[in-house]
């Protein structure tokens, strides 16, 4: 049990990118509005950012501004992809969030139940 | 103007359904107005400085894009979003996202064509290293700072501009038989749209029940559908096929 | 700051190169959970999307704290900035639907479903190094990490390190990501029926 505890302890910011990521796939599964789903999304792909950020830091480490001579820096390469999903992930977003505001006015509701109903009856 | 616009706030309390569906993007409010004018210079140097200094300090091109963008977001919320778009005019818009790509690509892919590798800075030094007036290392920083800026900013800050407008004027429906709901979305230029169906124009003063933003069969369904869209109730699918058969959502492209 | 001298009774428990939290870094997280459970029972579409910018400002100072501050300004800007104002164009544009009751019903075969997702993964976990761990694969590689925080400054001349990964070092991934939002814009175009956004 308290190697349980130590492991959690150690790796707190993984189990917070375990738990956030859960709870974004909680909300794509099970919120039936559509832009609560797309929210999920975000949430997850955040989820996923923080592990990356995670993995590049280093206890007593700088920022990467690199000075000669100067004392331990994090690792600048999972930031610079974290940069780039951060861009990626609003383009989604806003993609997802068009298609929404087409799906509502092609049939006026934004559950995800009910469009299943209205696109099967078609 | 309804008083319900004079508050400055298009989210109102959800006790009354129909009249928290549809409301107008835009409201006057004497405090936004007023922030936004103090704010703006001080948020559109910020962007610019992080958008320069991305070399130096944290920062580039990416943050400073979205700052930039956002200063035209603000002026957006504070002076209307018609307005907006049409002081920026639609060219701007578009020929900044698309000068991004094109500086980008073209600082990129030149090397290639002289030989050298994709996005080799180094390469110019031959062309441009008497012209100039820099060494051959001083290349690289430069031609990052131009991909930065020339690149990556003016790409991010138009591209988010052009969302922001894009989703704010909603889904134009191509069908002719759909006359009512543009879907532009300020009512109070409703007078000025492409479809210039009156419904929009006549009602934007009288009652908020009857604005539609979108779809001219919600607006005729508006006590109906209403149900469809109410999340805590369990009965939607009957609804919404109801609503579907009375509006023949399906036909519409 | 001394991260091992902030939480004494941790690392006496776990007398390993535990490094504990520090109070900081525990309030956020606290705060970072919260916001997310919120956002995902909040009833009203409104509520979820402030809730969600409060999360995304708690995961950038989180950001921030773990040195990283062109991530944390991207997150701020982009994540708690626009992604908020876009959603709420959505909204506008679309629906709020009215709701009575403050929570949603929690799903149980959806929580079901992430409780396998948390322990498949969280599985792993002993596989990760401890948070911060200097001798940790990514910082401890001198090929890489090693070779690009010593040799950034003297090959391109920026002192920001993720800078000239991003516009020099892996400037082709950059292009790529320029490629794909210039993308998203056409295709939001495409999907609402215009060619520009005209009146």
């Amino acid at each position: 049990m308290t190697d349980f505890l130590g492991v959690v302890t150690t790796r707190h910011a993984y189990a917070l990118f375990v738990l956030v990521s859960a709870i974004g796939l909680y909300m794509m599964i099970a919120n039936e509005n559509l832009v609560k789903k797309i929210i999920g999304l975000n949430m997850f792909q955040t989820g996923i950012f923080l592990f990356f950020v995670t993995s590049a830091y280093r206890i007593g480490g700088a920022a990467p501004i690199v000075e000669h001579g100067a004392g331990p820096y994090v690792s600048p390469l999972p930031q610079v992809i974290v940069l780039t999903a951060i861009v990626v992930g609003i383009s989604l977003t806003a993609v997802g969030l068009a298609l929404t505001i087409r799906l509502y006015s092609a049939y006026g509701t934004l559950r995800a139940d009910a469009l299943r109903e209205v696109i099967g009856d078609e | 103007m309804s008083s319900d616009r004079l508050n400055g706030d298009t989210r109102d309390s959800p006790t009354d359904s129909r009249v928290a569906r549809q409301r107008p993007l835009y409201s006057e409010s004497q405090v936004i107005m007023t922030t936004v004018k103090a704010v703006i210079p001080f948020v559109l140097t910020y962007g610019l400085f992080i958008t320069f200094h991305g070399t130096s300090s944290p920062g580039g091109g990416f943050q400073g894009g979205a700052l930039i963008a956002s200063v035209v977001l603000m002026i957006a919320f504070a002076f209307g979003i018609e307005s907006t778009r049409a002081w920026l005019s639609n060219t701007l818009v578009v020929v900044l996202a698309t000068l991004g790509v094109a500086i980008f690509a073209g600082i990129a892919l030149v090397p290639m064509l002289l030989g050298e590798n994709f996005l080799d800075y180094t390469a110019y030094y031959p062309l441009l290293g008497d012209t100039l007036g820099l060494k051959k290392y001083e290349f690289v920083k430069y031609g990052m700072e131009a991909v930065e800026i020339g690149g990556i900013a003016f790409i991010v800050a138009g591209v988010l501009m052009g969302l922001f407008f894009a989703l704010a004027a909603g889904m134009t429906p191509t069908s002719e038989t759909n006359t009512v709901g543009d879907g532009i979305g300020d009512n109070a230029n409703a007078d000025t749209d492409d479809t210039g169906e009156v419904s929009d124009a006549t009602d934007a003063g009288v009652s908020d029940d009857t604005i539609d933003d979108s779809d001219t069969d919600d607006a005729t369904d508006a006590g109906v559908s209403d149900d469809t869209i109410d999340d805590s109730d369990t009965d939607d699918a009957t609804d919404a096929g109801a609503t579907d058969d009375a509006t023949d959502g399906g036909d519409r492209q | 700051m001394s991260v091992a001298a902030a939480t004494p009774s941790v690392a006496g428990l776990f007398p390993l190169q535990s490094v504990g939290i520090t109070p900081l870094e525990a309030s956020l997280f606290v705060f970072v959970l919260i916001t997310a459970v919120l956002t995902a029972l909040f009833r009203d579409v409104l509520a979820s999307i402030v809730v969600f910018a409060a999360y995304s400002l708690g995961l950038a100072v989180l950001y921030t704290f773990y040195r990283a501050p062109d991530v944390g300004l991207t997150e701020a800007a982009i994540g708690a900035g626009v992604t908020t104002v876009f959603l709420l164009l959505t909204i506008a544009k679309t629906t709020r639907p009215a709701t009575d009751a403050r929570f949603e019903a929690i799903n149980w075969p959806a929580v079901g479903v992430c409780g396998l997702f948390v322990l498949v993964v969280g599985a792993t976990l002993p596989a990760f190094p401890a948070v911060g761990d200097p001798a940790s694969p990514i910082l401890a590689n001198a090929d890489v990490t090693g070779y690009y925080l010593a040799n950034a400054y003297d090959e391109t001349g920026a002192e920001n390190a993720v800078t000239a990964v991003l516009a020099a070092y892996r400037g082709f991934d950059t292009f790529g990501e320029a490629i794909v939002v210039f993308a998203a814009g056409i295709a939001s175009l495409l999907v609402l029926g215009r060619e520009v956004f005209t009146a």
